[in-house]
């Protein structure tokens, strides 16, 4: 199934997953005559549809482009009244999403659906009170929406394999309901403008860079596990993470009149504090050759950021205010956020209540705190920073009490 | 909030799905209801996920279908609506995915038409509703058919829209000289086709089945595109799309040949089509196949080649062995056609995608200069005097245009 996934010249939906872009991606190991061909013709179409592309660009661009604007801000969650939500807190985000970005790499869903899926799930969020044992039926039924809404209908998927994925906490028929719940909560309103579309956006005069788009993919799918980007205008987070992406990858940016030029340098550095612990579910999802490996090239740039760091100034005294690890366990108030930022799920042995998790079972514990002045938690590649080895035996040791916790909940 | 604002009414409430204005007069029945109290059931009702999910034990209020019977008693406006406030009339057209009703609004008396959507017990709401529906939400403009309401209920949904008179295929034979209508009539409905077709695509949105069925005339001869269930949101640069989408007569070329990387122009391809069609009263295209089709329309425009069309035999469908045609002259086969008529209809009517003009530059076409709203001037407002409501036969004929017809019926495309 993941293999129909990886576009190649031969593959019939390749170009689907994300746009006639994808062509490119991988000549494949042995090119036939055939297959060569049919490569041809997918250059050639892909000619014909820039040319297409440009043509609605030069009449239509600024007109959708306003559109998109408005109605990022008409679907813009309020995430002050997600803080107020009573049992569904911040610190649960981080494993729904696992589940709901594994959810969708599973159903090959376009990669709008994602950002479509975590929009619909934050607004319904912003406007009803969610128990803590229906978040996860919730963000499916908003997967459901999205995948509805974006996705071809043989990608959509059923209830049945949404409620196995559940591992059948959830009847049938709450999927339906919630379904309709969300949309009428939502007022039927759907169209979001997702952050990838801006990119695309900002890209499409550039010569073709799958890296470049990759990363700042990744970096957006990384910012959707913090509260703070919650209510960030899509296009301002879309156009940082690309001018932060063009940044890590050396690439220029772009000239101050072209609309990829608007990003907020603020949010920039928001997201480069935050790029630093990814979950383990993203980066080995942007590990594979399909995105370029970029997790890689990220993790790379930062452990030489912060080699860099250490050595040019005297050892930086470590500022780290490290969580308590009581406090992770606890229910932790939006304030534990706020100051700390970086919801990172504890690492856990496979026995999960939804069933999905692959275990990645390294601690990672060493990666709590982030400097203000480097932005950089050092991390594994790095020899750590003064403070360490201490600390993160520390963390991994405590984590099994936060787990006993969140493994006797259902949510 | 937006530039916008001006030319889109904004709701003022996300949470309401109800649109801007809508003609029964709800409001003031459940502004009689506001003032009572709510328990403190109803208000966790109001604020939280569904009451049979909150409740899934049978403790209040019970599971089953007694609690559709609760959530029509609940408080909130989105579950006061309800399918008894329209009266139900005719059925105006039936398809498998919708049946519409005409329907009149029992405290206004205004006739609206109802849309119902038969919800599958399985899979829930219809990916063709979610587009449908959120996508009109999006485009409110004089010369597309407006969402008035959604109203869920038990095993259907049901659309409220405005009440249209009839369609413009059937406005045609009822009206035309053999289905022929008179240029000014056709002008005039070019420019609201044209216009409403703008507005999509400035709005992002690919209409993606336009025919005459789906282009609804009021009685003050106002045209407007209706049935948005195959309508799509699209990007730039565009995505790939299904190729399977409007309905075949209406088909552009590139589509026909496997082209899945389309764009606005396939809308414009459609209101070429219906342009020739009102001035000859029969479809210009009535192909039987894919096959067919592109043969009924290389013989007419000729047949397109690698020169003509680079990159054409790259095109999955394409085949090097398609018959060729000279071009014809459009002035043959549509001699009662004007000069600028012609050359507008040669424009709506390329070949390649890309040759195609785009809807705002063919609103600013010399064509509708003698029109007294043209677009050219500046001036744009609506005007009716072209048409007077007595003109229009309003009985036996209906509007069937809502989205039912069988073939329409999203045919696995997205």
């Amino acid at each position: 199934m993941a293999g129909n996934r990886i576009p190649s010249f031969g593959s019939d939906d390749s170009g689907y997953d994300s746009g006639i872009v994808e062509v490119f991606d991988e000549p494949g190991p042995a090119i036939k005559t055939a297959d060569h061909s049919k490569e041809i013709a997918r250059h050639r179409q892909h000619l014909m549809a820039s040319e297409l592309s440009r043509r609605d660009a030069e009449e239509y661009q600024q007109d959708m482009l306003e559109h998109m604007l408005k109605m990022d801000i008409e679907t813009m969650p309020d995430v002050d009244a997600i803080d107020i939500q009573t049992e569904i807190q911040w610190f649960m985000r981080p494993y729904l999403l696992d589940f709901l970005v594994e959810a969708h790499s599973a159903f090959q869903l376009l990669p709008e659906t994602l950002f479509l899926t975590i929009n619909l799930l934050d607004r319904y969020c912003s406007k009803r009170v969610v128990y803590k044992r229906h978040y996860q039926l919730v963000g499916c039924a908003a997967l459901l929406i999205a995948a509805k809404y974006g996705d071809k209908k043989e990608k959509v998927p059923t209830i049945k394999e949404l409620k196995s994925m559940c591992c059948s906490l959830y009847d049938d028929d709450m999927f339906l309901q919630m379904e309709w719940h969300v949309l009428s909560t939502l007022g039927w309103t759907v169209g979001h403008p997702t952050v990838d579309s801006f990119m695309r956006l900002a890209v499409k005069d550039n010569v073709y860079d799958p890296e470049t788009e990759s990363l700042t993919l990744y970096i957006l799918e990384i910012a959707l596990y913090h509260r703070d980007f919650v209510s960030k205008q899509a296009s301002t987070l879309a156009l940082s993470a690309l001018a932060l992406a063009r940044h890590i990858l050396g690439r220029p940016q772009s000239r101050a009149t072209e609309f990829s030029s608007r990003y907020c340098s603020t949010t920039v550095l928001e997201l480069l504090q935050k790029v630093g612990e990814p979950s383990k579910i993203l980066s080995r999802k942007y590990a594979s050759v399909r995105y370029s490996g970029v997790s890689r090239v990220l993790s790379n740039y930062l452990a030489q950021k912060a080699a860099m760091s250490a050595s040019a100034h005297t050892p930086i005294t470590p500022t780290y205010e490290l969580t308590p690890p009581s406090a992770a366990a606890k229910p932790a108030g939006p304030a534990y956020f706020r100051t700390y930022a970086t919801p990172q799920k504890p690492q856990f042995p496979s026995v999960v209540q939804h069933g999905l998790y692959t275990p990645p079972i390294t601690p990672e514990g060493e990666m709590f705190g982030v400097t203000q002045k480097t932005f950089n938690a050092p991390n594994q590649y790095v020899p750590p920073t003064p403070t360490p080895n201490t600390v993160s035996h520390q963390y991994s040791s405590q984590y099994p009490a936060t787990i006993q916790q969140w493994s006797g909940e259902t949510y | 909030m937006s530039s916008r604002s001006t030319t889109i009414p904004h709701r003022s409430s996300v949470s309401s799905t109800t649109s801007s204005q809508p003609p029964q007069t709800s409001h003031s029945q459940s502004r009689t209801q506001q003032p009572q109290r709510l328990t403190a059931q109803q208000l966790a009702e109001r604020v939280i996920s569904p009451a049979s999910i909150l409740f899934p034990h049978g403790s209040t209020p019970p599971p089953g279908r007694d609690r559709l019977q609760a959530q029509r008693r609940s408080p909130f406006p989105m579950d006061r609506r309800h399918p008894s406030s329209f009266q139900q009339l005719e059925k105006l057209g039936e398809g498998t995915y919708a049946t519409v009703y005409k329907g009149r609004n029992r405290q206004t008396g205004d006739l609206v038409a109802l849309k119902e959507i038969h919800l599958d017990s399985e899979e829930g709401t219809p990916s063709t509703a979610i587009r449908e529906i959120s996508l009109m939400k999006e485009l409110k403009h004089e010369n597309i058919v407006t969402l008035y309401d959604v109203i869920h209920t038990e095993n259907k949904l049901m659309l409220v829209f405005e009440y249209m008179d009839k369609d413009l295929k059937k406005y045609m034979d009822a009206r035309g000289d053999r289905g022929q209508l008179d240029q000014v009539t056709i002008k005039r409905f070019m420019q609201d086709l044209l216009r409403g077709v703008a507005f999509c695509h400035e709005n992002r949105v690919l209409h993606r089945d336009l025919k005459p069925q789906n282009l609804l005339i009021n009685t003050r001869g106002q045209l407007k595109l209706a049935d948005f269930g195959l309508a799509r949101a699209f990007g730039i640069p565009v995505n790939t799309f299904s190729n399977e989408v409007v309905t075949l007569w209406y088909r552009a070329p590139d589509v026909l040949l496997g082209s899945r990387t389309y764009n606005t122009s396939i809308d414009i391809w459609s209101a070429g089509c219906i342009m020739a069609e009102m001035y000859t009263g029969r479809p210009l295209f009535p192909g039987t196949t894919n096959e067919d089709q592109l043969q009924k329309i290389f013989r007419l425009m000729g047949t397109p080649s690698e020169r003509t069309w680079p990159g054409i035999s790259q095109l999955p469908e394409y085949k090097a062995n398609f018959p060729s045609y000279a071009t014809q002259s459009l002035a043959i086969l549509l001699p009662q056609v004007d000069q600028l008529g012609l050359d507008l209809l040669g424009k709506l009517l390329q070949l390649r995608p890309e040759n195609r003009i785009n809807a705002q530059d063919a609103l600013r076409h010399p064509w509708f200069q003698d029109l007294p709203d043209y677009v050219g001037q500046g001036r744009v407002q609506v005007s009716s005097s072209l048409h007077q409501p007595g003109q229009l036969g309003h009985q036996g004929v209906v509007p069937g245009g809502y989205g039912t017809q069988p073939g329409l019926v999203g045919p696995g495309g997205y």
